[in-house]
């Protein structure tokens, strides 16, 4: 005979009716929970997220069953992905039950489940259900391990048992069903079914209508629970299973980091959001992909030194807004401290496994902050943003004085008439602070070794206006930008690098909206380039130099730069020894969003906690690429006395080139 | 009730000065400028006296000088103020304490004012002249280097910095011109619909009334003070910070 298994054994086909007549209950609270939900979402101002539709499906789908964002943090990642994978696999199988039992036998009168398909069938969905329970065991476990650390709601306990439930309810109704058709009858056939077969071997002996009742109502129960688990979708943190792969379908697809350019000479228009319902749907849409997981949370900064911000609670507090109080201030809901608080550093964002886009939130709430209510985090900072609309940078200095630290350098004013090759955008640090001037003079020494000619803005160039950006105020931000973008273009450069992290994201990303033309790098590529292209003599046997390579999230997390910087650390003969958080998960310095410019008031100081980091791998010199890292580690390392010294990347090698 | 704020736009004082063509001011070039500050907490003051009011005060910004100082009346229009006048005025830098109250109280004559409200210095000239003459000349009472304001019956009552922290409060009768100290108010940041708006309040240039009076100062000359020799910072543990700086004060400065 060939394998195979009666469908609706014992149960009849008479329960075909009553059955489906649950699913569309069922199915009808799915529907009727999501229309709920879809109503809260539509409360946001409207924003395309479905240009390029089957891109977007296809990302969404590789997310959702690729699990690779989840798998970041691989203790609760990896029985999370296998827990899912063999979910869908009794998914499927379920669904090619459906196909034959109710579409394909009745009406065409054909099977499909049979010979070696339902062996594999059978053995893959036991497999798949011994999987998700494993599964689901670890996450219980984890969950339990981690009480008090880990938020656990009555809800997250009330889904584990319905998970849990489903799966054994499951294994049941097939273990009596196998004791009662194939442990006697068809052994060969019961190994196809090795859980099933095993739990059906520890039964009790039972009569045969014993169990047949049994299995009537495990099948019952198992249904219930299984649609149980279908019309809870929408009303509990299984949403997720919805949500999480729509808010990838949603994604931002712009550049990472990319900010919104509003007119700000639109007739009538409020900027910026301080109720829910001046957010996106998006935004409103990303409280209900939320899970809760709490990885922004542990990633940010600002909440790991006591300061009032959590991205998650940010999220929720919108998402508790949207639902109940649309119209209600989030400012007062999230705090403004809170708000202030982060540093755009992208931890959050990038942790995050439901794309959840928690940075645009932060700049949309000071943006109102800043533009409606003219209110800065502190007095120091309504001190540099006058500066910058003044003089150009945040300190103060007189514009005249921008181009000094070039003296006696080999560089040309843009404008002066003589030729160059790349134009340095030296930025507010490079150009005024003593220690960043430094790294300013190296770069040009690092371009000068290697032939190319360099020319400045001089006292043109202004701060590109990128924290005041981040701490909300866009009409200083674009009236920067259009000077910065002027004097570029009048310059007649073709290529502009900068030494600054977050210049160069300006410049290279924040001015796309802007109009700025021509193409902009950041000084670790540019140098790498050099270095690949041989145009750059270093001293590799020169003596070995131990270093730690800090991050900086502007290069890292926003603009993916991670391997020039190491690279031309290895080409000069260095030895970088990583920090415990590097890469995508390097830690942030504490000057992003603006911070820079702020006093930091509250909790504990973020660039100390770095700088310890850096301390702790024992190199005794810490590369930067930014010349806000480097101000703030070196703030920070003086705090714990004597430790490593911090330097730029073109430090660094002009060292090794000998200039 | 109406109530004036004048104000001056002057450079940022973090630039080199070096003197004109004639010696006797700054030159300009390089320079870049900003509302005076002591003048940001006067029209921080006369919005909020509008504000406490319901609106009902109109606030009227003034400022004499070249094309430039337009910039700094927006600003006073984007804090509140109503409306503008702009006494163009090339010369205006160079123009003593006198020649700039007699122009100020020829413009605010005819126009009502109760309140004359103004720093209580220039940032680039100092001499804290200009609201106690503009009083004189309009015949209003006077209270200078105020660092607390409060308006009601007809009457204001300040209170005055004095040398060596002390203070004095005074009320004295409307008309009255007051000149503000810094700490008076925190003065605003405009919002952005303010900026907005400031660009449609009118924004008026008006004749100075005739040739501008005789100056009663002229300045002789402009200069630099004699450079003296760099100072010395001593950077290091304290310890060695207190031990260097003892050595040097008994070698140089002959301190027993």
């Amino acid at each position: 005979m060939e394998p195979t298994r009666a469908i609706y054994w014992n149960v009849g086909h008479g329960v075909i009716a009553p059955m489906y007549l649950l699913v569309a209950a069922a199915t009808a609270a799915l529907a009727w929970g999501f229309a709920r939900r879809l109503r809260v979402w539509r409360r946001g101002r409207p924003v395309d997220r479905l240009d390029h539709p089957w891109a977007r499906a296809a990302e969404a789908l590789r997310a959702a069953l690729g699990q690779r964002a989840v798998l970041r943090a691989p203790r609760p990642g990896v029985p999370h992905a296998l827990f899912l994978w063999s979910f869908a696999v009794l998914f499927a199988g379920t669904l090619l039950v459906m196909l034959q039992a109710d579409l394909s036998e009745p009406l065409l009168g054909r099977t499909f489940l049979r010979g070696r398909l339902y062996l594999a069938f059978s053995a893959a969905l036991d497999l798949a259900g011994l999987v998700a329970l494993g599964g689901l065991a670890a996450l219980l476990v984890r969950r339990v391990l981690l009480r008090g650390r880990l938020e656990s709601r009555r809800e997250d306990w009330g889904v584990h048992a319905l998970l849990f439930a489903i799966l054994v309810t499951g294994f049941l109704v097939e273990a009596v069903r196998i004791a009662a058709t194939e442990l006697g009858a068809a052994p060969a056939l019961a190994r196809w079914s090795p859980v099933g077969a095993a739990l059906a071997r520890t039964l009790p002996p039972m009569a045969a209508d014993t169990a047949s009742a049994l299995h009537l109502a495990l099948w019952w129960i198992h249904l219930a629970l299984v649609l149980g688990f279908v019309a809870a979708l929408p009303w509990t943190k299984l949403r997720h299973a919805v949500t999480t792969p729509l808010g990838r379908l949603f994604a931002d697809r712009r550049p990472r980091g990319t900010l919104d350019t509003p007119d700000l000479e639109a007739e009538g228009a409020t900027f910026g959001a301080s109720r829910a319902v001046d957010l996106t749907w998006k935004d409103l849409f990303d409280a209900d992909a939320c899970t809760g997981c709490e990885r922004c949370q542990r990633a940010c900064p600002a909440h790991a030194t006591g300061k009032p911000l959590s991205p998650l609670r940010v999220v929720r507090e919108i998402g508790a807004a949207a639902a109940t109080a649309p119209e209600a201030s989030l400012l007062d809901a999230i705090g403004r401290d809170a708000i202030w608080s982060c540093t755009t550093c992208f931890a959050c964002q990038d942790a995050c496994p439901a794309s959840v886009e928690h940075v645009r939130k932060v700049v949309d709430l000071r943006r109102h902050l800043a533009l409606m209510e003219g209110e800065f985090p502190g007095d120091e900072v309504r001190t540099a943003a006058g500066n910058v609309e003044v003089s150009g940078n945040p300190f103060g200095f007189a514009p005249a004085t921008r181009a000094d630290w070039a003296d006696g350098l080999d560089v040309s004013v843009a404008g002066d008439g003589r030729p160059a090759d790349v134009l340095y955008f030296a930025g507010c640090y490079a150009s005024f602070d003593r220690r960043n001037r430094e790294v300013a003079r190296s770069f040009v020494k690092v371009c000068n070794a290697a032939g190319v000619r360099v020319a400045i803005l001089g006292k043109r160039e202004g701060c590109c206006g990128e924290p005041i950006r981040k701490l909300g105020n866009e009409y200083l931000f674009q009236q920067s930008a259009q000077k910065v973008i002027d004097a570029i273009h009048a310059s007649g450069a073709k290529q502009v690098v900068t030494t600054c992290a977050h210049c160069f994201g300006a410049l290279s990303r924040d001015y796309l909206d802007l109009g700025l033309s021509p193409s902009v790098e950041h000084h670790t590529t540019f140098i790498a380039r050099l270095a690949e292209a041989g145009r750059l003599w270093m001293d590799a046997d020169a003596a070995p130099l131990d270093c730690t390579f800090h991050d900086s999230c502007y290069l890292g997390r926003y603009a993916g730069i991670y391997d020039a910087p190491r690279a031309v650390l290895a080409a000069a003969g260095a030895r970088v020894v990583e920090m415990e958080r590097s890469g995508a998960d390097a830690a942030c310095c504490g000057g992003g969003g603006g911070r820079i410019l702020a006093e930091e008031r509250l909790g504990s100081r973020i660039n100390v906690a770095r700088a310890e980091m850096a301390r702790a791998t024992g190199a005794p010199v810490v590369v930067a690429a930014c010349p806000f890292c480097l101000s703030m580690l070196e703030d920070g390392l003086k705090a714990g006395g004597d430790g490593p010294r911090v330097k730029d990347l073109a430090e660094i090698v002009a060292e090794r080139i000998g200039g | 009730m109406r109530i004036l704020v004048c104000v001056k736009q002057v450079p940022d004082m973090a630039a080199r000065f070096r003197p004109n063509g004639a010696g006797t001011w700054y030159g300009e070039e390089d320079l870049v400028f900003r509302m005076n500050e002591y003048d940001e907490n006067a029209v921080e003051q006369a919005i909020q006296v509008k504000e406490r009011l319901g609106g009902a005060p109109e606030v009227t910004a003034l400022s004499i000088g070249p094309a430039r100082v337009t910039e700094a009346l927006r600003k006073a229009l984007a804090m509140g103020c109503d409306r503008a006048l702009h006494v163009p005025d090339d010369a205006a830098a160079e123009r003593d304490p006198w020649q700039i109250a007699s122009i100020i109280a020829r413009v605010a004559q005819d126009r009502g004012f109760d309140l004359v409200l103004t720093g209580m210095q220039s940032q680039d000239r100092g001499s804290a002249q200009v609201g106690p003459f503009v009083a004189a000349l309009l015949g209003f009472s006077c209270a200078t280097t105020v660092v607390a304001f409060e308006l009601g019956d007809g009457r204001v009552r300040v209170k005055r910095e004095l040398e060596g922290g002390a203070r004095s409060a005074l009320e004295v009768a409307l008309p009255a011109v007051v000149t503000c100290q810094l700490g008076l108010n925190v003065p605003r940041y405009p919002t952005l619909p303010n900026i907005m708006k400031a660009k449609k309040k009118p924004l008026d240039a008006v004749a100075p009334g005739g040739e501008p009076a005789d100056a009663r100062a002229a300045t002789a000359r402009f200069f630099e003070p004699r450079r003296r020799a760099a100072g010395q910072v001593i950077e290091g543990a304290l310890d060695d910070v207190a031990a260097r700086l003892a050595t040097i004060l008994k070698e140089r400065a002959s301190v027993a």
